[in-house]
């Protein structure tokens, strides 16, 4: 890799009612551009779904492009804690459109918090009841 | 700039992964674009991804590919995960029922079923695949189905019936069938609004 190539991460959090793309200089500290799900579409119900996550992806990429970086580094992350902890239908097609677009893809990472034992499960002894 | 990846299997799981020789393994690195590594000592499983691979997630199937070897599946299921659409969901045992080998080995004959008679209805009426290995319950297949195969399961861990899990299944299955019957014939059909300003530009 170049010493003078621009590099960022793109911090991808995909659940199952939204995909939240940020992305920030390589530090972290500085983010260049977010979008989601639900700044695309206009049903609620479709935030997550795939298309909703690649037309944010390409927006990303304009942004992105325009801001002088030639990749991305991907961190993909689930709910975690008590919730899913595999990451909703949005994190692939986010990383094929970033790909499409002509971005670098560098290294892809899951970074869904796993909880060290941490608070209890919702839903009490006697389980969710109506 | 590909990163390398480290995944742990089981001893006994080792061998499914490469295969007699080396067939499974060949497999997977055509499919994923990737070398794999294998330390059959310790089971370590190293994924290199090649240089200029024309899929960014090569790496990341393959990942998926050798942790769903090393929980159960056979190979030929594992592979459908380099499928956009096809996910790998993988249920801890222990999470939800505790550390008791007892309790471990009575959920998983519940699960399994007199002659494998639950899991069978539950791979046919969710239309996934399903692996019951050591301490967990893996599914494979459509995001949707995975969905209502894990509710199943967590029903027979939580002490329904299974009478109820099997009623339950067949009025998911009920409710698959009229969205699909819907959307062939064009009733509800599920259009992509984008708001005002936006248009999708992907080339396919």
């Amino acid at each position: 890799m170049a010493s003078d190539e621009k590099w960022g991460i793109a911090n991808v959090y995909s659940s199952f009612n939204n995909t939240i793309i940020t992305v920030t200089d390589i530090t972290g500290a500085e983010t260049i551009t977010q979008w989601s799900g639900g700044k695309v579409v206009r049903a609620d119900r479709q935030e997550s779904s795939p298309f909703a996550a690649m037309a944010a992806a390409t927006r990303v990429a304009e942004d992105v492009k325009e801001k002088g970086f030639v990749g991305l580094h991907i961190k993909v992350r689930a709910p975690g804690g008590n919730g899913s902890r595999s990451p909703g239908p949005g994190a692939q097609a986010t990383i094929r459109a970033l790909a499409r677009a002509g971005i670098k893809i560098g290294k892809i990472e899951d970074i869904t918090p796993i909880p060290h034992d941490g608070t209890g499960r919702p839903g009490g002894k006697r389980g969710r009841r109506q | 700039m590909p990163e390398t990846d480290y995944i742990k299997v089981p001893q006994d799981r080792v061998g499914v992964i490469i295969g007699t020789n080396g067939k499974v393994k060949k497999a997977i690195e055509k499919e994923t674009e990737t070398r794999l590594e294998i330390d059959s000592n310790d089971g370590i499983v190293t994924i290199i991804p090649k240089e200029n691979m024309e899929d960014p997630l090569g790496g990341w199937n393959a990942n998926h590919i050798v942790k769903a070897i090393g929980r159960g599946f056979n190979p030929e299921k594992a592979i459908k995960l380099t499928d956009d659409d096809i996910y790998l969901e993988i249920i801890k045992l222990p999470l939800i029922i505790g550390k008791s080998k007892k309790a471990l080995a009575r959920h998983k004959g519940r699960i399994i079923g007199k002659d494998g008679k639950t899991r069978e209805i539950i791979v046919d009426m969710a239309e996934v695949d399903m692996a019951i290995y050591g301490k967990t319950v893996s599914f494979i297949g459509k995001l949707e189905n995975i969905m209502i195969a894990k509710e199943a399961v967590k029903m027979i861990l939580n002490g329904s019936r299974h009478k109820t899990v099997y009623n339950f299944l067949e009025q998911k299955q009920n409710e698959l069938k009229v969205k699909e019957f819907e959307s062939v014939v064009g009733i509800n059909n599920d259009e992509i609004e984008f708001k005002d300003d936006i248009e999708l530009d992907i080339k396919k």
